[in-house]
């Protein structure tokens, strides 16, 4: 499997805070890659970095897509997502909270129908090229909003749904975007042992079935070591990890970073077995 | 040569008119993000109040100079501070979770109503006053041009200045200054600290009302005329300042302030005086168009 | 619903006496001690009768609001306040009222009170209603407080005038390309400015209203500067002028007597058949994409962002679109009025349209059809309080502002629907 994004000596600073120092890692394709690490270690910074939304002082966002490389690091956030199709979700939700969860499904495909309107004029006057692009739109929606059991919420506001829907909901939308490579921003916050299990489904669905590459950033171990395929573990900014989970959580300097710095005393036996993913679930 | 010191004297006493003003703009907005669009109409209400303060006094036979003006001008920031007060309460704390447009919406429909409102109690025409503080120095004469600096235009710096100071040090070093910078950075951790915010955005809303207030005398005096409608230009004009400057920054209040009034006057002096209120206009599109964060203030970055 | 409690009295009583009081404080000098300007000078009469009563006024009007605050159910929704059943059987009405309306609109010139009077009010609401359509495509669906709407309607105005003076073309020409200005200056103005967030571009717009305004007062070759521009061509139907003479005219050509009413007929379902476009194209385009987009990104810019919207180029066509109605709007009022000034685009044409758009409920045709007729037709009827209109309107303003944040009418129906099973 082939490199889908290559990071290089990533660097970003706000002011005299350096947030992200010398990070290089790589994620591959039909592999769920995540990010973690304690709390401020600039995890969505990379995110932010990844899709456009900061620019990084130093480094190289290398993003594969058959013979084309996009240079992530140059391109402007809405241009991140609309060529080299990259698709996020936000740590604090963003949907569209007065528009439906099926409009706010349309509103991802918003480049392909606008298109197909002919900016707007064939839409205007009712052209069927246009109409039935809508049609083909709407039945992605609702493949989605199957795949996300909120098919029964489609004419809801977003803005009605509870928090675990609205976490999937933000899913489907990217994932309407046709992404080449999705980037998941702690999905599984605030879920429950039952949901974050449907999130794994959901996440090894659409990394098998379609195919695509998923960066995700998470604290809840139970998903992460469940489902990822490969590791990247973040500190203070740098990287002091990388490797596949069994790497991982038997890395000392992970242990230290999570746990502090006594390595003398034995892991409570608690934590040994969070570390280990065995939290109960399911 | 003695023209141009002239408009940098005349330039300058009119930007620490306009910095007055331009502080109450700033610290709303460093505290709780939003425009007092009304701001201005508070600086035309406390023109008024000191018109209508000087008046009374000379009618029950007070004239002695200094006494007057000093009364007025207590009397006047306590007044104003009061309808600064009124003005937040009604029309921006209702409003405060609400989304980003609501208060903007608001302040305009405030605004409004107070150019009105004074229009209809105080009548629609001019109000003109007689010079009341005459007389300066000559600083330059030769021959075809005399170079003035009147009193006036002392006591207005020196007064602007002295302000500022007593602002600033109130700011950075008391505990008063203290909430209210701590409110500018996170709300809800300095309610959590035990600060009382609505007070303290209350505070920020009287303090800035205040030296609108003085701000507004300085006006009446200077320019010997005011209207209802002489709060929407100079409060475009304080506003552009403070946005010039970098809104949120209160040196870069007084910056912005002086700068404006020196761009206007000079604009006036040696270009076309039909176009500088487009001159102050324009200084403020350039300004949000290539550099909105002002010359001192600070890029905000947005959370993602 | 709770009765007022004995010891919930004294601190309302409390609230309300220093409420008055402060009202006091307040009104004394602006109210009570006005200056008039006499011949020897400013003279100061005092009238503290109009204190004690505006005084009383808020002192009774506070206590009425704290008894209607304290009797309200505690559990009162403030998620979704346009949800009680009052309101909800009045969404349905509205449902049909629409129809009603527009057929209303269309058989106004037939009814016996349909004076020259009455036709002109009723122009007046409509190109408010118009202006106020405009508007909504530019703040209430694509969120863009734009404070300086009134420069597309003074372009357009403008526009038309100097091609109808200067080239002799008809009014179907004029029309349509004083709209293309509009759009274009829409761009121009838009361009630079729409990356800057809410506040910033509100104050921008304004900027570019008041220069805009300020140019066509000074810039007297071209525009007329103060004398503004007169002897623009009053519209024709179809070649027919609305003269007097026997020829070629429309009186003579259907074999009428001539009235002038013919002409304002005329122009009243010229004004209306404008209105309706403006309409119809803003529905038409919430439902395609770039509609969408508009709301969208008034929702949550940073979102749009990452789903591929370039902002800019949403926000353009929004501005612009809405530009192209302020301006069409304006080329009939040159029309109508035959000549046009600078004084009729001031900041405060533009706050009127904001308030129209605001208070009818951000986004909503309807809301914007209540408020003109509202708040143009209600103050044209009460002629004679002139200078307290504009200070209604800004009480209005605060007012609804923050009972209803947003707006009197805001009611948001998705632009599409699928069929779900067992839906909630």
């Amino acid at each position: 499997m082939s490199n889908l994004l290559t990071v290089n000596h990533l660097t970003m600073r706000f002011g005299g805070l350096t947030a992200i120092d010398d990070v290089s890692f790589s994620a591959r394709n039909k592999e769920i890659t995540a990010i973690i690490g304690p709390n401020g270690a600039g995890k969505t910074t990379v995110f932010n970095c990844l899709t456009g939304f900061y620019k990084p002082n130093v480094g190289e966002l290398l993003l594969h897509d058959g013979s084309l490389t996009h240079r992530l690091e140059r391109l402007e956030d809405f241009v991140v997502a609309q060529k080299a199709r990259v698709a996020r979700t936000f740590q604090n939700i963003r949907l569209f909270p007065a528009m439906s969860v099926l409009e706010n499904l349309l509103v991802a495909q918003h480049n392909k129908l606008m298109l197909a309107s002919g900016w707007t004029i064939k839409g205007l006057i009712g052209l069927h090229s246009y109409i039935n692009q809508e049609t083909q739109a709407i039945g992605l929606a609702k493949y989605w909003l199957d795949k996300t059991n909120l098919m029964n919420r489609a004419n809801d506001n977003a803005s009605d749904l509870p928090y675990g829907d609205q976490r999937r909901l933000e899913i489907a939308r990217a994932m309407c975007t046709d992404p080449r490579m999705l980037c998941l921003d702690e999905p599984a916050a605030g879920m429950n042992p039952k949901e974050s299990a449907e999130l794994n489904s959901l996440l090894q669905f659409i990394r098998d079935e379609h195919k695509i590459g998923v960066l995700l950033i998470e604290h809840d171990m139970s998903v992460v070591m469940e489902i990822s395929d490969h590791i990247i573990v973040l500190d203070y900014g740098r990287k002091i990890a990388e490797g596949s989970p069994e790497q991982v959580r038997n890395d000392p300097a992970v242990i230290k970073a999570y746990l502090g710095e006594d390595e003398d005393e034995e892991l409570p036996p608690k934590v040994a077995a969070d570390l280990q993913g065995e939290t109960s679930h399911g | 040569m003695e023209y141009f010191i002239q408009q940098l004297i005349n330039g300058v006493t009119l930007g620490s008119i306009y910095g007055l003003i331009a502080i109450g703009y700033t610290m709303v907005y460093g505290i709780i993000g939003m425009i007092n669009f009304a701001h201005g109409d508070i600086f035309m209400i406390s023109a008024f109040i000191a018109l209508i303060g000087l008046l009374v006094l000379f009618g029950v036979g007070i004239t002695w100079l200094p006494l007057v003006l000093i009364v007025v001008l207590i009397l006047s920031m306590f007044l104003t501070a009061a309808w600064g007060w009124v003005v937040e309460r009604i029309a921006y704390r209702p409003l405060r979770g609400s989304f980003r447009l609501a208060p903007l919406i608001s302040a305009i429909g405030m605004s409004l109503f107070l150019q009105n409102f004074v229009q209809i109690a105080q009548g629609a025409r001019i109000k003109p006053l007689p010079p009341l503080v005459s007389g300066g120095f000559v600083l330059m004469d030769s021959g075809d041009f005399t170079v003035n600096l009147s009193y006036l235009q002392i006591v207005i710096v020196v007064l602007t200045l002295s302000l500022m100071t007593g602002f600033s040090l109130l700011i950075s070093k008391t505990a008063l200054g203290r909430q209210q910078r701590a409110c500018e950075q996170d709300r809800t951790m300095a309610a959590l600290v035990g600060i009382n915010v609505d007070r303290t955005i209350s505070l920020a809303f009287v303090l800035g009302a205040a030296l609108a207030s003085v701000a507004g005398l300085m006006f009446l005096l200077y320019y010997g005329v005011i209207d209802f409608f002489i709060g929407f230009l100079a409060g475009i004009k304080a506003f552009t300042a403070a946005v010039l400057g970098g809104i949120g920054s209160l040196p870069g209040a007084m910056l912005g302030g002086l700068l404006i009034g020196l761009i206007e006057t000079f604009w006036s002096a040696y270009f076309t005086i039909e176009y500088k209120d487009v001159a102050a206009f324009s200084i403020l599109v350039l300004v949000l168009i290539f550099r909105p964060t002002g010359l001192l203030g600070q890029p905000e970055v947005e959370k993602v | 619903m709770s009765v007022l409690k004995s010891e919930n009295l004294p601190p309302i009583i409390k609230d309300s006496f220093i409420t008055g009081l402060i009202t006091l404080i307040l009104a004394i000098p602006i109210v009570g001690l006005p200056t008039i300007n006499a011949t020897e000078g400013l003279q100061i009469e005092p009238r503290w009768s109009v204190v004690i009563w505006m005084v009383l006024a808020v002192f009774l009007g506070r206590l009425v609001l704290n008894f209607w605050w304290h009797r309200e159910q505690p559990s009162s929704s403030s998620t979704s306040p346009l949800n009680t059943p009052f309101l909800q059987s009045l969404q349905q009405l509205l449902k049909f009222i629409i129809p009603i309306g527009v057929l209303f609109a269309l058989i106004l010139p037939t009814m016996p009170f349909a004076s020259r009077y009455v036709m002109d009010v009723a122009i007046l609401v409509i190109t408010y209603i118009m202006l106020g359509w405009g508007l909504n495509i530019v703040v209430g669906l694509a969120g863009l407080l734009d404070l300086g709407y009134v420069a597309f309607y003074a372009i357009g105005a403008y526009s038309y005038a100097l091609l109808a003076n200067y080239f002799d073309w008809s009014f179907w020409i004029c029309l349509p390309l004083a709209g293309v200005f509009a759009a274009i200056s829409g761009i121009l103005l838009g361009f630079p400015v729409l990356r800057l967030r809410g506040d910033y571009l509100a104050i921008v717009t304004l900027g570019f209203g008041e220069i805009i305004r300020v140019i066509l007062l000074n810039w007297y070759e071209f525009t007329g500067g103060p004398d503004g521009i007169s002897g623009i061509p009053r519209p024709s139907f179809f070649g027919l002028e609305f003269k007097r003479s026997s020829e070629g005219t429309f009186s003579s050509f259907f074999g009428l007597d001539y009235s002038s009413m013919h002409r304002i007929i005329f122009l009243y379902y010229l004004i209306l058949a404008l209105a309706l476009l403006t309409n119809f194209v803003t529905l038409r385009l919430r439902k395609l994409p770039v509609g969408r987009a508009w709301e969208a990104l008034r929702e949550d810019e940073i979102a749009c962002r990452s789903l591929g919207i370039n902002p800019t180029n949403t926000k353009l066509t929004a501005f612009a679109i809405g530009a192209t109605f302020g301006g069409l709007a304006g080329s009939f009022f040159a029309t109508r009025q035959g000549f046009i000034s600078p004084e009729s685009f001031t900041f405060i044409e533009s706050a009127v349209i904001l308030a129209i758009v605001v208070l009818g409920g951000m986004g909503s045709q309807i809301g914007v059809v209540l408020a003109s007729v509202v708040l143009i037709g209600g103050t044209e009827l009460f002629r004679e309080l002139e200078e307290y209109r504009m200070l209604a309107f800004g009480a209005l303003m605060v007012g609804i502002m923050v009972w209803k944040p947003r707006g009197l009418l805001a009611h948001r129906e998705p632009t599409i629907r699928i069929e779900t099973e067992g839906s909630s």
